[in-house]
């Protein structure tokens, strides 16, 4: 755990390249789509969530490549403690790496999108609930391909992570129309705690795959 | 049933059987719904596209269920033809996903106006199409084949989710695609001459996923066990 977070830190890399990657996918669609405000306004939710998704599902994919080679995933099994809860402390403090910086870059990216200014304390609710939810998904897809292309363990993913997708736009749709958000909050938050426990145990079980 | 060559030496008699009776009754069931039946009264003749659209989706759907219990028999229990099943259906499930796409296309161009909605339906059943190529995906990339069906198994325990949600989407969200005719509790909303033809072509369809289904397993064992004795004999006879 600590070392995960020490070696982190020390390399910048891991936590800015998400962010960067996020912020690009942002510009792109103004770029793209012109730079009219009503447009861009009622497109926001869906554009930041669209970045999100993609941002914190590439963040993941080398979660355990590095371990892999060096033989720490080893020690991941060999442990005392059960192996599901390594995992989920590892995609954890990954998240807390990657995932949070990207909340901070998604209030830039409210700005820059025209998003009204009260739904932003829903967008954060739920890119809290959503991104931890993708790094668990882009653990299992990454455990599954491990040491293979990346774009693969994407296709295995994505699909999944549509009714997070889904849930995330609704919670800041019904915010701009000051509806109440909270029913859809509710229904991430459940989908996180069927989620977690299940997916760590299958990605144990990936994980387990690339050493008979 | 579990030992490839004994499977192998069955599925060969099996496989006329399944053949000649999936035409037969694939045949009938369409001869009597597309030739037969009444027209609609608001369609039209156009409906009868319904004797290969609504099969194909039960089929689309049922196979990834069928999948999803061989792989958790593979992962339970490691027995390899449950993980060789995966794999001979997979192509079949998303061949018929591909089918109830093109006919619903089809069907909703003269019918709705349109040929796609991104309605609740629609959309999960191109989800369910994209689990599909997600899974024959995976497994092509992971050369040992072991591996491959342990992680196409757990791909096909995960994506199963997606079935319930297929099934209801009709009832829980407000969907242009009509609500299910067939249901558990209540008589059909067909009429029995628009409606039996449709059971028959169902049977039918299971009957042709069970053909092609044995011809991919035995050429899937066929290819697994080529270092084997008995594949070295069958090929041999058969040269």
């Amino acid at each position: 755990m600590k070392r995960d977070l020490l070696i982190a830190f020390r390399r910048s890399a891991t936590y800015i390249t998400p962010l960067i990657f996020f912020l690009i996918v942002i510009t792109f669609f103004p770029l793209a789509l012109g730079p009219e405000q009503k447009l861009l306004s009622s497109l926001a939710p869906g554009i930041i969530w669209i970045a999100a998704l993609l941002a914190s599902l590439l963040a993941v994919e080398t979660i355990f490549n590095e371990d892999f080679r060096d033989g720490t995933l080893d020690s991941f099994f060999i442990s005392l403690e059960p192996t599901f809860i390594l995992v989920f402390v590892k995609v954890f403090i990954h998240w807390l790496i990657t995932g949070l910086p990207l909340l901070l870059a998604s209030c830039v990216a409210a700005l820059v999108l025209y998003l009204p200014f009260d739904s932003v304390s829903a967008m954060i609710l739920s890119l809290i609930l959503g991104t931890f939810f993708m790094s668990l998904l882009g653990a299992l897809g990454a455990a599954l391909s491990l040491g293979k292309s990346a774009i693969l363990s994407a296709v295995i993913v994505l699909p999944f992570s549509i009714p997070t997708l889904l849930m995330g736009t609704s919670v800041i749709a019904s915010a701009i129309n000051n509806q109440d958000y909270t029913g859809f909050l509710m229904i991430m938050g459940g989908m996180l705690a069927i989620g977690i426990p299940a997916i760590c145990l299958l990605t144990v079980e990936a994980l387990l795959l690339s050493y008979d | 049933m579990g030992s490839p060559p004994l499977f192998y030496r069955w599925s060969s008699k099996a496989l006329v059987w399944l053949g000649v009776s999936s035409i037969i009754i694939l045949s009938l069931g369409l001869f009597m719904g597309i030739g037969l039946s009444p027209a609609d009264y608001k369609q039209g003749d156009v409906y009868r596209i319904i004797y290969i659209h609504v099969p194909s989706a039960i089929m689309g759907e049922s196979i990834f269920i069928f999948m999803a219990l061989c792989g958790f028999i593979n992962i339970i229990w490691r027995a390899k033809i449950s993980g060789m099943l995966i794999k001979a259906a997979a192509p079949i499930g998303m061949s018929f996903v591909l089918l109830v796409l093109t006919t619903g296309s089809i069907w909703g161009k003269p019918t709705w106006g349109t040929w796609w909605v991104w309605d609740a339906r629609l959309t999960s059943t191109l989800i369910l199409f994209f689990i599909y190529a997600a899974l024959i995906g995976l497994h092509s990339t992971i050369e040992d084949k072991i591996k491959a069906d342990r992680a196409v198994s757990i791909l096909a325990i995960v994506g199963v989710a997606i079935i319930p949600v297929i099934k209801k989407s009709v009832d829980w969200w407000q969907t242009l695609h009509q609500p299910s005719t067939f249901k558990l509790t209540s008589a059909p909303s067909m009429s029995p001459e628009m409606y039996q033809p449709l059971l028959i072509c169902v049977i039918g369809f299971y009957l042709v996923f069970a053909f092609i289904l044995t011809l991919n397993l035995r050429n899937e064992i066929l290819e697994r066990e080529s270092s084997k004795k008995w594949v070295k004999e069958v090929i041999g006879n058969q040269s």
